[in-house]
């Protein structure tokens, strides 16, 4: 053993030592100087009324669904489209929003007008806005927008039957149908179609390059993305409307979980938590005085489909058993403690023709529950029950398994990941999943057809002639004539046991006291099941 | 383990042509053959788990609503539906043009992808491993010098109760008293370096305190039985403190030395479960690195972000072990003859 | 090295000696206490995990009914309190220390089996058995077992047993590595070379002389390992990867209580109670036999 070695061996050890004690040391000291300056990104606020301009905030969404944006944010693309509305709000702006009470409001399109038979849509584009590359936000660039977006590989992509997007003005847009669709205007919120790139930009910068920097002429303008993980945004000077956006810097940061937003709205790192909806946070947050919950108007109901191709679903008595094995006033009160309402159809109090009950609905009744599973032979399988990886929904799940198992139904519960989800629709092999269904209007997005239509991949219910009522509503522009529509299609899956539906599920935003906006201070209907937030009005405030 | 002390033996002249000739270089050279034989195992091993779970990228990208034949056809362009030798001899000759691929999921290029993540990752374990040995070193010193006393049964403590908790446990209980009851460090998010040095390490404290306690407590542990086996069992010990020297550098220039073999060999060794780490703690604290897009790369079948990542912590691993079997080998001529011969 | 090399002939702790007879006696209890005291606590856990349901009748660990959800410790009829759906959280915490101890000792049992035979050979044949074998563990050691770990759970389902399967990707090489240094520092003793000398066949010689010498060896290590293996399960079932919903195991008690951590904290705080106090007391025992077998 070399002499030499050993000394250099001491040395390295101590220098090695010595830089872990200064790095602790460093450590220590930042911490206690940081947590004052740590207040310098927040902005304290005197009393005042209304929106104060200025600020930078922060914002935290969870990963597995809003928190995720691994393909990037070009509309065309972003198969998490849905999910990422937060971000692609901020950035492209939308060309309608829904706003306080479901009120449409004009974004970047300033009206529109269907024709009477339904198949002929204007829209009327705001003049003179600019993207932020400076390039013209017009008629020209909604049509190559549109057009790329229905030419998608991407299963985000509109369903509209188009058949022509045309500019028939610089400030006109006209699309036309193969058929009706009275709801266009309420399926645009939930559409990519409402969110316009620069086509200019996308061509320079090539798609790939343009999905992680993406150009619009929202609020908002991308001044740093890491996928999935970090986005931040900053106030865009061009922005049509003046006096908005009101804060000069948005930061979004995804989060593990509600606990870790909430933990880390504590620790002052931040001020919105967006789509909190565990029951027992939410109560914790409400008791908490420096902190403001919103919850907001649900406008898609819990439900389980019922896989009515396979066994043991395709038989109607099982069907009916599950109706009355369920009483689900106890879950509510004990789970969530009464924080939403029942319904008996896919209409929440948030969207449009909510309608709660519905006349002859199978209600609970263990006696009549226990001889349907002797009847149809239910008691002898055991179901596989499916949700997603939620902790809501899985409360919801282990609950109704409970309760089941009173009257002799055996499940075993599968909570899947969103990938793995999507794959056991595809399969078909699925017999039962606690899901949402329901939007806005229910002919848009994850609406009723997503559920019960007999063309979509995540239905369970083939029947013709609910096609044909959900269709006739989508094609109505009487709003009157819609809902009675709707209220027949709630009484018909009612009345064959298509699958019952629980409650009237909404998600809450959380927010720091001292910052105002819709969908903070006052409540928004959500768009797709996730609450939706105008980021231009938006502010420190009271 | 004695060895002798004292200048090396042996003229300067014959130096060259023993080094060249050296069983220490061929010995070396064998290492380094079988080093890359194992990363290369290790890869090929991964492209099969990865080929054998159900499902591939295609039908995971278009999701629902697409068509089989939509499918199909995704699946033609991203050529999942070659046979699995071509697959892998793909993927291997462009891994060694220095190309991994890109993800299937967004087709941004997996190295820089890793490029971006990766800095994160490797900063997170370099602070906890710095810590966890610099720390380890110098608390088994410290405990070493009088076994059973008060600061050695105070580290024995300390060391069992880190070997005992589970790194996502005392990572939880690190955010509640540090960041959301004394807001002394972040609970989530990450600065970096270059952006903010101070924010950099405040932020990256709590998670490689999380990795590093355990990792602390495992080596003072063996370290600090290894010292004291040396101080009480070997000759040269006894020697030495009967020729006069002082306690501290019997244990310093002596004990010391030869007791990180062990450790050495424990660091490589632990190198193998730093994927598990990283892959639960970085979640926690939302930093993003290659851990946390580890587990959603594996669901969404991206096979180039999954074997780019494997490639990247075998190699790691690989190299350490070499690294510390030639240490080995270099420090103690007995091994390196003894290997030698056999 | 010498950190693997059993000494035999190890008199103990040298100061002892050294010491009066009533400090020796003192020395003594502590040193019974030491391993008697962990030893008894890990048969109470095991005793009660697996016998006290089956003698005494505990509220089901599943299927808890909604009405009695979120209900803190110390409530009548459950003393750990319920989760938020209504399950027992003491007769979680027995039946999810069966899984643990199932996993744990699962584990340790294929690794030392496994990883110790393959060992054993490597060590004692050397040349190319060795060569191989240790390739294999190199190969084994440097591949991310978390890989496969969620490749088996995506695949085939979590389920306790893939649990066991993915986690021995861990134990069999550590096992092995050293089961193989302790071989070969044993061979070149003097025993080892008469039982081969005197005509002794391979195999015989493993199972007479090699086996009985690494086993102390062997088991502190496991005991350690076992500690390891159910950390690692509560690491699977924290991702969601071990044993699925809405069965219990320590690990998913803890990640679901950690979503709702600020509201009831004893949710986290009870299972890691007892997961720190099984791996701690594994831990301690492992120490203890090392002291009282006098391996290194």
């Amino acid at each position: 053993m070399k002499f030499g070695s050993a000394e250099r061996k001491e040395r390295k050890r101590i220098r090695r030592f010595g830089l872990a004690g200064t790095a602790v040391l460093l450590a220590l000291g930042v911490a206690a100087c940081s947590s004052s300056s740590s207040s310098s990104s927040s902005a304290a606020a005197p009393a005042s009324t209304g929106p104060r301009a200025g600020g930078a905030l922060t914002v935290f969404e969870a990963t597995g669904y809003s928190g995720d944006w691994p393909d990037g944010l070009d509309p065309a693309t972003n198969i998490d489209g849905a999910a990422d509305q937060d971000y692609m709000d901020a950035i492209f702006g939308e060309l309608f929003e829904l706003g306080p009470k479901g009120a449409v409001i004009p974004d970047l399109a300033t009206g529109y007008s269907i024709s009477s038979d339904a198949k002929t849509i204007t829209l009327d584009i705001r003049p003179g806005v600019k993207f932020t590359d400076g390039t013209p936000f017009n008629a020209a660039a909604v049509v190559t927008n549109i057009d790329r977006d229905l030419k998608s590989a991407c299963t985000c992509k509109p369903t509209w039957p188009v058949t022509s997007v045309t500019a028939t003005g610089p400030d006109t847009v006209t699309i036309t149908l193969s058929a009706p669709d009275g709801a266009f205007i309420d399926e645009i919120f939930d559409s990519t179609a409402d969110w316009i790139a620069s086509p200019t930009a996308l061509q320079k910068m090539g798609e790939k390059a343009f999905a992680l920097a993406p150009v619009g002429a929202g609020p908002f303008e991308v001044v740093s993305d890491t996928l999935s993980s970090v986005l931040v945004l900053k106030k865009n000077p061009t922005y049509w409307q003046t006096g908005r956006p009101y804060l000069d810097t948005l930061t979004f940061k995804t989060v593990a979980s509600d606990e870790a937003g909430y933990e880390a709205l504590l620790a002052k790192e931040g001020q919105i938590y967006v789509d909190m909806s565990t029951p027992s946070l939410l109560q914790q947050a409400a008791k908490n005085p420096g902190v403001e919950v919103e919850n907001q108007l649900s406008t898609s109901p819990y439900d389980l489909q019922l896989n009515t191709k396979t066994a043991p679903f395709n038989n109607v008595k099982a069907r009916q058993a599950i109706y009355a094995a369920t009483n689900f006033g106890p879950i509510l009160q004990h789970v969530f403690d009464n924080m939403y309402p029942p319904v008996q159809g896919f209409t929440g109090p948030g969207g449009i023709c909510y309608s709660p009950t519905v006349p002859g609905y199978q209600g609970y009744d263990p006696t009549l529950a226990k001889t349907l599973v002797a009847q149809s032979g239910l008691g002898k399988v055991t179901i596989n029950l499916g949700t997603i990886q939620n902790l809501v929904a899985e409360e919801t799940t282990e609950a109704l398994q409970t309760e089941w198992a009173a009257v002799g139904i055996k499940t075993v519960i599968h909570a899947y990941a969103l990938a793995p989800l999507i794959a056991q629709f595809v399969s078909g092999k699925w017999q039962s999943m606690i899901q949402t269904a329901g939007s806005y209007d229910p002919a848009a997005g994850v609406g009723v057809g997503f559920r019960f239509s007999s063309v979509s991949p995540f239905s369970g219910v083939h029947d013709p002639h609910l096609d044909s009522l959900l269709n006739q509503a989508a094609a109505l522009t009487s709003m009157s004539q819609r809902c009675a529509i709707y209220t027949q299609a709630a009484n018909y899956i009612a009345s064959n046991y298509y699958g019952p539906f629980y409650f009237a599920f909404a998600p809450a935003n959380v927010a720091v006291k001292g910052v105002v906006g819709p969908g903070l201070t006052e409540p928004l209907p959500a768009v797709v099941v996730t609450p939706t937030i105008l980021w231009e009005d938006v502010a420190y405030g009271s | 383990m004695a060895v002798a002390e004292g200048p090396e033996p042996g003229a300067q002249t014959g130096r060259a042509r023993r080094v060249l000739g050296s069983p220490s270089l061929r010995l070396a050279g064998r290492r380094l053959l079988a080093a890359i034989l194992v990363l290369w195992g290790v890869t090929f091993l991964t492209y099969v788990v990865m080929n054998l779970l159900p499902g591939d990228a295609a039908q995971e990208l278009l999701g629902a609503n697409a068509t089989p034949a939509e499918v199909h056809q995704l699946e033609v362009q991203l050529h999942l539906n070659e046979p699995f030798w071509v697959r892998y001899g793909q993927w291997l000759g462009d891994a060694f043009h220095g190309s991994l691929g890109t993800s299937v999921v967004n087709g941004e290029n997996v190295t820089t992808i890793l490029g971006t993540r990766l800095p994160v990752t490797a900063e997170l374990l370099l602070y906890a491993f710095v810590g966890s040995i610099a720390f380890g070193v110098a608390v088994a010193v410290l405990g070493s010098r009088r076994p059973n006393g008060v600061a050695d049964r105070l580290s024995m403590i300390v060391s069992m109760t880190g070997l005992s908790i589970a790194p996502y446990v005392l990572a939880l209980v690190l955010i509640y008293l540090f960041a959301v009851r004394l807001p002394w460090f972040p609970a989530i998010g990450y600065t970096s370096l270059t952006a903010d040095p101070f924010q950099n390490i405040r932020s990256l404290t709590l998670p490689a305190v999380a990795i590093g306690f355990p990792l602390f407590s495992i080596y003072t542990r063996l370290l600090r039985a290894d010292i004291v086996e040396q101080m009480q069992r070997e000759d040269y010990i006894v020697t030495a403190r009967a020729k006069g020297v002082p306690p501290w550098r019997v244990l310093l220039r002596h004990a010391l030395p030869n007791s990180l073999f062990g450790l050495i060999t424990l660091v490589a060794l632990n190198l193998g479960t730093l994927v598990g780490a990283v892959a639960i703690i970085e979640p926690i604290f939302s930093l993003p690195g290659v851990g946390a897009i580890l587990i959603q790369s594996i669901n969404d079948h991206d096979v180039p972000v999954v074997e780019g990542i494997v490639v990247f912590f075998g190699a790691v691993v690989v190299v350490a072990n070499l690294l510390a079997d030639l240490l080995y080998t270099a420090l103690d001529p007995r091994i390196r003859y003894e290997r030698a011969a056999s | 090295m010498s950190a693997l090399l059993p000494d035999l002939l190890a008199p103990g702790d040298p100061a002892d000696a050294k010491r009066e007879p009533r400090a020796r006696a003192r020395a003594g209890w502590a040193r019974a206490l030491r391993l008697w005291g962990p030893a008894g606590f890990l048969v109470l856990m095991l005793a009660a995990c697996f016998g006290w349901p089956n003698i005494y009748p505990v509220p089901n660990p599943v299927r808890g009914s909604v009405l009695q959800a979120g209900l803190p410790p110390l409530s009548p009829g459950h003393i750990f309190g319920t989760d938020p759906v209504g399950n027992d959280v003491f007769s979680r915490i027995l039946y999810g220390g069966q899984i643990s101890f199932e996993v744990g000792f699962g584990v340790t049992a294929i690794g030392l089996v496994v990883g110790g035979l393959l060992g054993m050979a490597a060590g004692y044949w050397g040349g190319a058995a060795d060569t191989i074998i240790s390739r294999l563990l190199d190969v084994l050691i440097a591949f991310p077992a978390l890989v496969l770990a969620l490749a088996i759970a995506e695949g085939l389902g979590p389920s306790e047993v893939h649990v066991i399967w993915a986690l021995s990707v861990f134990s069999i090489p550590a096992v092995g590595r050293i089961a193989r240094g302790a071989t070969l520092a044993l061979r070149g003793q003097t025993f080892i070379l008469a039982a081969r000398l005197s005509g002794t066949r391979g195999w015989r010689v493993i199972v007479r002389h090699v086996i009985p010498n690494i086993a102390p060896q062997l088991m502190t290590f496991s005991l350690l390992g076992i500690g390891v293996a159910i950390i690692l399960e509560g690491a699977l079932s924290f991702l969601g990867l071990g044993i699925p919903l809405p069965e219990a195991s320590w690990g998913s008690m803890i990640a679901q209580g950690q979503q709702t951590l600020s509201a009831s904290p004893d949710l986290v705080l009870i299972p890691s109670a007892f997961l720190f106090a099984t791996v701690l007391s594994l831990n301690l025992l492992g120490d203890a036999l090392r002291e009282r077998w006098g391996v290194r």
